[in-house]
């Protein structure tokens, strides 16, 4: 177990304290990084209140993106699982796909007939946009597409579906018209794809594309996780807030604003003047670029670019500690076992130290 | 410590007691007078009216789905009260800090969440346990899972089928089980878009009826307290009192539990084609064996967001959504739909829905069959109960909203006609003695010695709705938690589970089928007994038959 303060060892009760002592006597303090399991993102939200901060996610670019189509136009959606077992066409849309997810082939057993659909028939696979070589090492049919053509040819590609005209001749046009006659060939489809590759133009025809599909047959979507909890954060941001991350309590209730409660932009705005880094799983650090006082709950191999005032070693959830997380297998929670198990503190007892350290606030939750 | 509450008029239909008199609480119990103590506090309620705390058996506030109606609809809960926060995160609108507090203002001491697929019971599990001050209790669905659906299409026995149930109830850690469309979100998978009793779910060769009926049994085999709780078909489609009362007619003599009636209670006269058939079905309620339980899904005019796992119905509302947006979801064997919805009183549909909900409650007779609900959120808010307690104790009330309402719907049903005014005492059987006896929950829902000390105190307000918003006192488990409508502090209470005995061979037949099948242990999908880091944070009910 191991805490710094301005980089001498102490115990961690007094980094928490000096810790305490840096947050709330902040103007305005963010909470952000925020990569931790369920009970960790909790008692991290309920600080943020506590300290009328705000709170901001690593990945909020990535999360937000898919997030801000959902609440503008709404979506079609289905797990890992009900790909597994019932669909029999699958198109994988964008490249990079497997970087995020490498064991996302197996999980959805694609060589093998979907076990709970009414076609025994093989499945049919298709991958637009990908990376190179990535189509065939899953055996599908690729259609080649850059990733800033995507938004483009998935227009084109909803076009066909719905058999009207395109400007999209020749191979490419047909090659179009056939993927559409396969798609509406199916029983029960998936469209697989990560924000983490497409802009919100793509995913918003992704999502087009499967209203349409839905006039005669059965698709939905399959958005790849990003692992580490990061959509489990969004949801225990959801339940506790009803917003999720990039979320501010300055007027004593949560406001949410994407643009307003970014962790980089707050602190480099010289808005927010002290920070907590939350990083369980990786070793992330900050990319703010101003050299506000920060406390950091990071794994200890982190490197930062500038020296966090406070800071302390935490464990990572199901390596050195159980921990509840989102698990992309299942599309859900799920209680995973510490594999190695340490006596590496976990996120939110640093946090309920930290709490007991303060001067003001009140009951906990 | 010894409480005394002190010259209320105490309604407790349980017991059959309705005047001015104490009620003593020591420790998280009712007690009888302790005479020749002296209590370590009086509360003066002279003037007040005193009943258990309310039970809420149906209300969709944790859970995957509801949270993604959160995520889908910012615009909902932007604009909340600026006040104080008297305790963590309770300005946060819709968050289930907030449920919490607004349910125990009103009076609220235990709520259920109906639909929780055996998948995502962690989920709701961990939503639960962030609602302070009420207990609470999940409602597992079953009958669109490949494991029962294959039992019932090989003919296997009804014991095999209630062990099924009954392991699938205890990795959930559900207190009952619901059905929902049986067979329809599997149907929706296969491209199905309308789905009857007696359609059959395809590749499966079983019908929605034989599902409900084979779940109906397998609750009673088990011993489970709550009976099936049945989520009819054809939700929402005018002429559909013809389903319900298939479906009545299907129960038999076997307990059943059917929810949300209101949106069931539609016949196809008048030149739109749409509406009340509640004083039939009423009356078929009435008729119907004592088993028979229904609650109503009362509409009320507001924005809100429909949440239902009955995929088929939300996704042909879709069209209908306001805003424009929507999330359909397959998932897990369960289907979902999250479509927001603007309820309007100058809606014809809209007032006919109304109308029949109102129908139904005093068209039933007996408080003890009829539960009140809005299905939070698909019919209203919960937050709205206060004006609908109003309206089911008042003709005055309903003639003043009856006014506003389109005269073509108002004729299309017998509303105007009907004289009935609910009575506290048929208010506190309803919401309740019938809530507590229907969960198996023998220590609440009254106030004899011997019960959980879940007491709420309230205003004898004439305007009931502002009586029945914010509760005078309120104490859960003997703690009071809410003066004048306002909770002063936390506590949190326990997720109500039930544990039924079954032939374990089961689980070692589960556990191979999901290697086999998903690739995965079960464990994955299991609530840990220590997932829930608080303490006492389950409570057993007891089973039997």
């Amino acid at each position: 177990m191991k805490a710094f303060v301005e980089g001498a060892a102490v115990s961690l009760e007094t980094a928490a304290a000096v810790a305490a002592r840096l947050l709330e006597q902040a103007r305005l303090p963010v909470i952000a990084g925020l990569a931790t399991d369920v009970a960790g993102a909790r008692a991290a939200i309920a600080l943020a209140e506590k300290l009328r901060g705000a709170y901001d996610h690593v990945h909020s670019e990535i999360l937000l993106r898919d997030l801000d189509v959902m609440r503008q136009a709404g979506r079609m959606l289905t797990t890992p699982n009900d790909a597994r077992l019932r669909a029999d066409c699958v198109l994988f849309v964008g490249p990079k796909l497997r970087d995020s997810w490498p064991d996302l082939p197996k999980r959805l057993d694609l060589a093998a007939p979907p076990r709970l659909s009414e076609t025994k028939a093989a499945r049919k696979v298709f991958w637009l946009g990908p990376s190179r070589g990535e189509a065939a090492e899953v055996g599908a049919a690729e259609i080649a597409a850059t990733p800033g053509a995507l938004p483009h040819a998935l227009a084109g590609l909803r076009a066909a579906v719905l058999q009207r005209k395109t400007r999209m001749n020749g191979t490419l046009g047909q090659k179009f018209t056939d993927l559409a006659a396969q798609l509406r060939a199916a029983h029960f489809g998936v469209v697989v794809w990560s924000a983490e590759s497409l802009d919100r133009l793509a995913i918003e025809m992704i999502q087009g594309l499967v209203v349409d599909l839905n006039q005669k047959t059965r698709f939905s979507t399959l958005p790849v996780e990003l692992g580490m909890n990061a959509s489990g954060v969004v949801q225990t941001s959801g339940w506790m807030t009803g917003f999720p991350m990039r979320t501010g309590f300055g007027r004593g209730y949560p406001e949410h604003d994407t643009w307003r409660f970014d962790a980089n932009r707050m602190i480099d705005a010289d808005e927010a003047d002290a920070a907590l880094w939350i990083s369980a799983y990786g070793a992330e650090s900050p990319q703010w670029k101003r050299q506000i006082p920060f406390v950091a709950l990071a794994r200890p191999q982190t490197r930062f670019h500038y020296p966090p005032r406070v800071k302390i070693d935490v464990g990572c959830p199901g390596k050195d500690h159980d921990g509840i997380e989102y698990a992309r297998d299942i599309g859900t929670f799920t209680l995973i076992q510490a594999k190695s198990p340490s006596d590496a503190p976990r996120v939110s007892e640093i946090i309920g130290l930290i709490d007991q350290n303060l001067t003001k606030g009140s009951e906990g939750c | 410590m010894l409480i005394r509450l002190a010259g209320g008029r105490v309604i407790d239909p349980e017991s059959g007691r309705d005047g001015v008199g104490d009620i003593w609480i020591r420790g998280d119990r009712i007690v009888a007078p302790a005479q020749g103590e002296t209590p370590d506090a009086v509360y003066d309620v002279s003037g007040k009216i005193v009943m258990a705390g309310a039970i809420d058996i149906h209300s969709h506030v944790a859970s995957g789905n509801v949270n993604t109606a959160r995520l889908l609809l910012p615009e909902n809960h932007r604009g909340h009260t600026p006040r104080p926060a008297a305790t963590p995160l309770s300005t946060a609108g819709w968050s289930t800090f907030e449920t919490g507090c607004r349910y125990a203002a009103m009076g609220f001491t235990t709520v259920i969440e109906p639909a929780v697929p055996p998948h995502y019971a962690l989920h709701s599990h961990l939503e639960l346990a962030d609602i302070p001050i009420l207990d609470k209790g999940n409602l597992t669905v079953l009958g669109e899972d490949d494991f029962l659906l294959s039992l019932l299409r090989d003919g296997k026995s009804r014991t095999a089928v209630a062990d099924y149930a009954g392991a699938t109830l205890a990795a959930s850690k559900g207190l009952g089980i619901k059905a929902i469309n049986p067979g329809g979100s599997v149907a929706f998978q296969n491209n199905v878009r309308t789905f009857d009793l007696d359609d059959v779910v395809p590749t499966y060769g079983v019908t929605s009826r034989q599902i409900f009926q084979a779940l109906q049994q397998a609750v009673v085999d088990l011993g489970i307290p709550h009976p099936l709780h049945l989520h009819i078909n054809n939700l929402g489609v005018p002429g559909n009192v013809e389903t319900a009362l298939k479906t009545i007619a299907a129960a038999g003599n076997k307990p059943i539990h059917l929810a949300h009636l209101q949106f069931y209670s539609y016949g196809k006269e008048g030149k739109r084609g749409f509406s009340s058939a509640a004083a039939q079905l009423a009356e078929a309620v009435n008729s119907a064996p004592k088993s028979l339980t229904v609650d109503v899904g009362q509409v009320m005019f507001r924005q809100t967001v429909t949440v239902s796992l009955d995929v088929i119905r939300q996704f042909s509302a879709v069209p209908m959504a306001k805003p424009r947006k929507s999330v359909i979801f397959d998932g897990e064997t369960n289907g979902a739909g999250v479509v927001p919805y603007l309820y309007k009183s100058d809606n014809f549909y809209n007032a006919v829905q109304w109308a029949c909900g109102l129908e139904l409650f005093l068209l039933i007779n007996d408080p003890t069959r009829v539960f009140f609900t809005t299905d939070h959120p698909n019919g209203a808010p919960y937050t709205t109960y206060p004006d609908l307690f109003a309206l089911i104790m008042s003709r005055d009330a309903r003639a003043r909203w009856l006014a506003d309402l389109p005269k073509e719907a108002v004729e299309m049903t017998t509303l105007p006609s009907i004289s009935r005014e609910y009575s506290f005492s048929e208010i506190a059987t309803m919401t309740r003695v019938a809530p507590a006896k229907l969960l198996g929950l023998k220590d609440r829902g009254h106030l004899s010695p011997g019960a959980l000390a879940d007491v709420a105190v309230y205003h004898d307000d004439p305007d009931r709705a502002q009586m029945f918003r914010f509760a005078h006192l309120v104490f859960k488990d003997g703690d009071l938690v809410v003066r004048d409508g306002r909770v002063t502090h936390y506590r949190y209470g326990r997720a109500l589970t039930v544990q039924p005995s079954y032939d374990a061979g089961v689980d070692r037949r589960l556990s191979t089928y999901y290697d086999d099948l998903y690739g995965l242990s079960r464990d994955m999908f299991k609530v840990p007994a220590g997932a829930i880091a608080r303490d006492y944070a389950f409570e057993e009910v007891a089973c039997g038959r």
